[in-house]
């Protein structure tokens, strides 16, 4: 059973977080605020007694669940249902280089200088726009995967579809990302 | 079947690009995670209390889940003492049936009593008087009672 310094010490780590995740996909702060408070509290009442190992998962599939209920309440479930269907379409861009723009934006991102504050933050707004504006059902595989670091067998459980799927909104999600970036000429 | 290398990494092409999708994926969350800790104090305050809103939820929950058990205990036992009750429990509650049964054989004697003394004083005065008991048989001696007891 998780004590609650470990529950409050999950919590800590990974409220940010997960609030950030959630603003990206509700588009609004005051929503979003509502959906990790009622994700935590969810946590606490039902799983307090779960050992502490197994709290992020379950956070994580709470957080999703408590995000889908803000939709419901919202009345914009018919808008999440189109995103969700926007990622069968990335292939129209057929001379686009995937392996081109992933190095280009490694390189990129890997040359980023700490001392520059402005392209720093430039590079940070571009990134959290594209986040954003990415698929549902992508983002919240790149966000679990990469920024969570939930393994694929864990993000296929939060979000309720196989390992193959997570492994390819993964791909697609970072291959959007890295081509917006290389649009966007983003130069440290 | 032969597999197709990058000709920039020994890894299979697949491979390479999954590692390569995973170093772009990782560094673009350094920079998320730079945006989450750079929040707004009043989101981080709220973030906070909601924390502990839900602490306070853990505490109420984990103490109901010690009362109860507890609760329950005490059914169980006050379902033990009356589902066989004991000796001296019967008997206690058959007690006012008891004191009922005789309160009322101790009424019924005394009114038998009452009615027996009551029949011996008329008995007594009968045949005390001077007027023989054989007397009140006779028509006559009825006429005369009932001519002077009318006005």
């Amino acid at each position: 059973m998780a004590s609650d310094k470990e529950l409050s010490d999950f919590l800590k780590s990974v409220e940010k977080r997960a609030f950030k995740r959630t603003v990206y996909a509700v588009r609004d702060e005051d929503g979003a605020l509502d959906v990790v408070q009622d994700a935590m509290i969810r946590l606490a009442e039902k799983y307090a007694d779960r050992p502490a190992a197994e709290l992020p998962l379950l956070f994580q599939r709470i957080l999703s669940n408590a995000t889908m209920d803000w939709f419901r309440r919202q009345k914009v479930r018919g808008a999440v249902l189109q995103n969700l269907s926007d990622f069968e379409t990335d292939d129209t861009d057929g001379d686009f280089d995937l392996l081109e723009s992933l190095e280009s934006a490694e390189g990129m991102l890997g040359a980023e200088s700490a001392a520059d504050t402005v392209a720093r933050s430039q590079i940070l707004l571009a990134i959290e726009t594209e986040v954003a504006a990415l698929p549902t059902r992508q983002r919240e595989a790149f966000l679990l995967r990469y920024w969570e670091e939930l393994d694929v067998a864990e993000t296929a459980a939060v979000m309720g579809c196989s390992e193959g799927s997570v492994k390819t909104h993964c791909s697609r999600a970072v291959h959007a990302l890295a081509q917006a970036l290389r649009t966007k000429g983003i130069a440290p | 079947m032969t597999k197709s290398y990058h000709p920039d990494s020994a890894l299979p092409a697949a491979l390479h690009t999954e590692a390569l999708e995973a170093r772009v994926a990782l560094r673009m969350t350094v920079h998320l995670h730079r945006a989450a800790q750079g929040l707004p104090h009043e989101i981080t305050e709220r973030l906070r209390f909601g924390r502990e809103q839900a602490l306070a939820a853990a505490r109420r929950q984990r103490a109901a889940a010690v009362v109860l058990p507890q609760l329950v205990g005490v059914g169980e036992r006050s379902a033990a003492l009356g589902n066989p009750p004991s000796l001296w429990l019967r008997l206690v509650s058959a007690l006012p049936l008891v004191v009922l049964l005789a309160g009322l054989v101790l009424i019924q004697q005394h009114h038998d009593s009452e009615q027996i003394s009551a029949a011996a004083e008329i008995d007594s005065a009968l045949l005390a008087d001077e007027l023989p008991p054989a007397a009140y048989g006779d028509p006559g001696f009825s006429e005369f009672l009932h001519s002077h007891e009318a006005p």
